[in-house]
């Protein structure tokens, strides 16, 4: 397999037990460079649980994850993130006691800066508020207004474009996304969407998903989780069409048909 | 130049006040009053900024009164060195046991440090008897040598060296607040995940953060040592474990003038108090309870919005008039 088409994310066989629960059963998934992967399944399908295998929040019980090739199963999260991987959590997860521009501030640091302590210590968050990075990110994410407010003001959708902003703001080569849509009125959803699309093409996404119709022009490829198993993957109508997938997910098949007709 | 004016105006006109109130008020008070304050701004870094409660502070401040203590009755009679050699034994103690506690949730955390606040007394009161003296402590006072420039064996000169060493750590503690470091510790207390995903190590930042507060809570006790020339076990007592959480909340938690504050407001109650009734614990108990109930702000927290807002409704009208 030649560099190009070597995926840059890659899980062979894992698994994650939780007692006498299977959440994650020998799954094998890859993720193509600057390709959007959606990751969809009903609630306790095991996509996060599999998600947080893929970024080092758990550790697998069984197999191997890959980056780039090289073996990161064991790898901490800090490594993780030093070599590319960024993500963001289902319950927005931001600074509330920090301004809107320290939370973009702080993301900017540890990517640009480093993380010598005695460097962070002496510089002052001040310095960095006016980094063309930062002023960019408040602009592209539509946060200026809020630029100097405490972020436990904010509404949930600026919260969730903040955390997006403070992972794109890391440049990561892949960037994992988990549910960042849940919550979201349409209007915000739409507004969060045409931030990630300005990205893609160029960008490694892998985004999972509770509500598959509002990400369905958005991802390029998909996979489909059931009971912790991998049980389609493909296109979106190459999923929708597969009879487990119906099977499993009922409520697709009545949606497809509701779409087919319109 | 109005900028570094502007920054460093706050810390002098809170020390400046300090300096003041020299004239009026007895000199111990006054003292009494920096040192503890020095003593306080650790904890309040700790519960304000990082989010770790601790009720062992007084091991840290024995730590660094035992240090300069041993110095000066053993080894050398230079007060300054004597400093050193307090602060260095609290950095020491802090980066050893340090990395074992910051790893806890606060509230074991708060416990372990209580349990090393008990084992310091007990080493300072038995274990260590043949070389502390045990209970009658450590006498060295006519062993400290004048120092040139200011006299810090003298309460006069002590006075001045402890402002100035008041000011030096109020500096250093604003500009930890607007550092990197300083929003990493805030980070660290709103979310510590989300930190980790950020690529920093909370551990690292956690473990700076205690050091650095509980080097300065050694330079407190250090400067005991020197102001009172002796040091006993009585300093690390588990009955006054609560001392600087207790000042710190009176004060208003993690704001950088609350520590000076809570403690004039302490200090000032149990000495006017005690005067007039024996039990003024008692009267800081429901103080602390109202305290509580009013909205955790403590009297900075609470005084210090008014103010600005006082402030910036003068300013405006003062450029109408014009």
């Amino acid at each position: 397999m030649s560099a190009a088409t070597e995926p840059i994310v890659r899980a062979d066989r894992v698994s994650k037990r939780f007692g006498a629960l299977t959440a994650v059963d020998g799954v094998n998934f890859a993720v193509r460079r600057n390709e959007v992967t959606g990751i969809f399944g009903s609630n306790g399908a095991g996509k996060t649980t599999f998600f947080n295998l893929l970024t080092g929040y758990f550790v697998p019980d069984e197999g191997t994850i890959r980056y780039k090739g090289r073996d990161i199963t064991h790898t901490p999260v800090r490594e993780r993130v030093a070599m590319g991987m960024m993500r963001t959590f289902q319950l927005t997860s931001t600074f509330d006691n920090l301004s809107v521009v320290d939370n973009l501030v702080l993301a900017f640091y540890r990517a640009h800066r480093g993380h010598s302590l005695l460097r962070m210590l002496l510089s002052t968050c001040r310095r960095h508020r006016d980094e063309d990075k930062v002023m960019q990110a408040l602009e592209t994410f539509e946060l200026g207004a809020r630029r100097d407010m405490e972020v436990r003001h904010l509404s949930l959708g600026e919260k969730r474009r903040l955390e997006i902003a403070m992972s794109m703001l890391a440049e990561p080569e892949v960037l994992l996304l988990d549910e960042p849509l849940a919550g979201l009125a349409e209007s915000e959803i739409r507004s969060v969407l045409d931030v990630l699309r300005r990205n893609s093409g160029s960008q490694t996404i892998v985004i999972v998903e509770h509500k598959i119709s509002a990400v369905k022009d958005f991802v390029q490829r998909l996979v489909v989780m059931h009971e912790g198993r991998i049980i389609a993957e493909g296109g979106y109508d190459e999923c929708m069409q597969h009879p487990e997938v119906r099977r499993s997910y009922w409520q697709i098949e009545t949606d497809t048909v509701a779409e087919g007709r319109s | 130049m109005t900028a570094a004016l502007r920054w460093w105006g706050g810390p002098i006109v809170a020390f400046s006040l300090l300096a003041l109130m020299r004239l009026v008020l007895p000199l111990a008070f006054v003292i009494e009053v920096l040192i503890f304050s020095i003593y306080t701004i650790g904890c309040s870094f700790l519960l304000g900024r990082v989010g770790f409660i601790s009720f062992g502070q007084p091991a840290y401040l024995a730590i660094g009164a035992y240090g300069t203590g041993f110095y000066l009755y053993y080894f050398g009679a230079n007060p300054l060195i004597g400093l050193a050699v307090g602060v260095a034994a609290g950095a020491v103690a802090a980066g050893i046991v340090g990395p074992l506690f910051v790893r806890l949730r606060s509230d074991y955390f708060a416990l372990v440090n209580l349990a090393l606040a008990v084992i310091v007394f007990y080493l300072m009161q038995k274990v260590l008897a043949d070389i502390t003296k045990g209970d009658n402590g450590l006498w060295f006072l006519t062993n400290i040598a004048s120092t040139p420039l200011i006299d810090i064996a003298r309460p006069e000169g002590f006075f001045f060296f402890a402002l100035l060493a008041g000011l030096a750590v109020w500096a250093l503690y604003k500009y930890i607040d607007g550092s990197v470091f300083g929003a990493c510790c805030l980070a660290v207390k709103a979310n510590d995940d989300k930190l980790r995903f950020l690529g920093y190590s909370s551990f690292s930042i956690r473990l700076l953060a205690f050091v650095i507060a509980n080097t300065t809570t050694a330079l407190a006790g250090a400067m005991y040592a020197v102001y009172l020339g002796f040091v006993s076990p009585e300093i690390t007592s588990p009955a006054r474990a609560a001392d600087p959480v207790v000042v710190t909340i009176l004060g208003g938690t993690g704001s950088l003038y609350g520590p000076i504050v809570g403690t004039l407001a302490y200090t000032g109650m149990k000495d006017a108090i005690s005067k007039l009734v024996g039990n003024w614990e008692l009267f800081i108990g429901f103080l602390l309870v109202f305290i509580m109930l009013a909205g955790e702000k403590g009297i900075w927290g609470t005084l210090q919005p008014l103010m600005q807002n006082a402030l910036t409704r003068a300013r405006a009208r003062w450029r109408r008039d014009r």
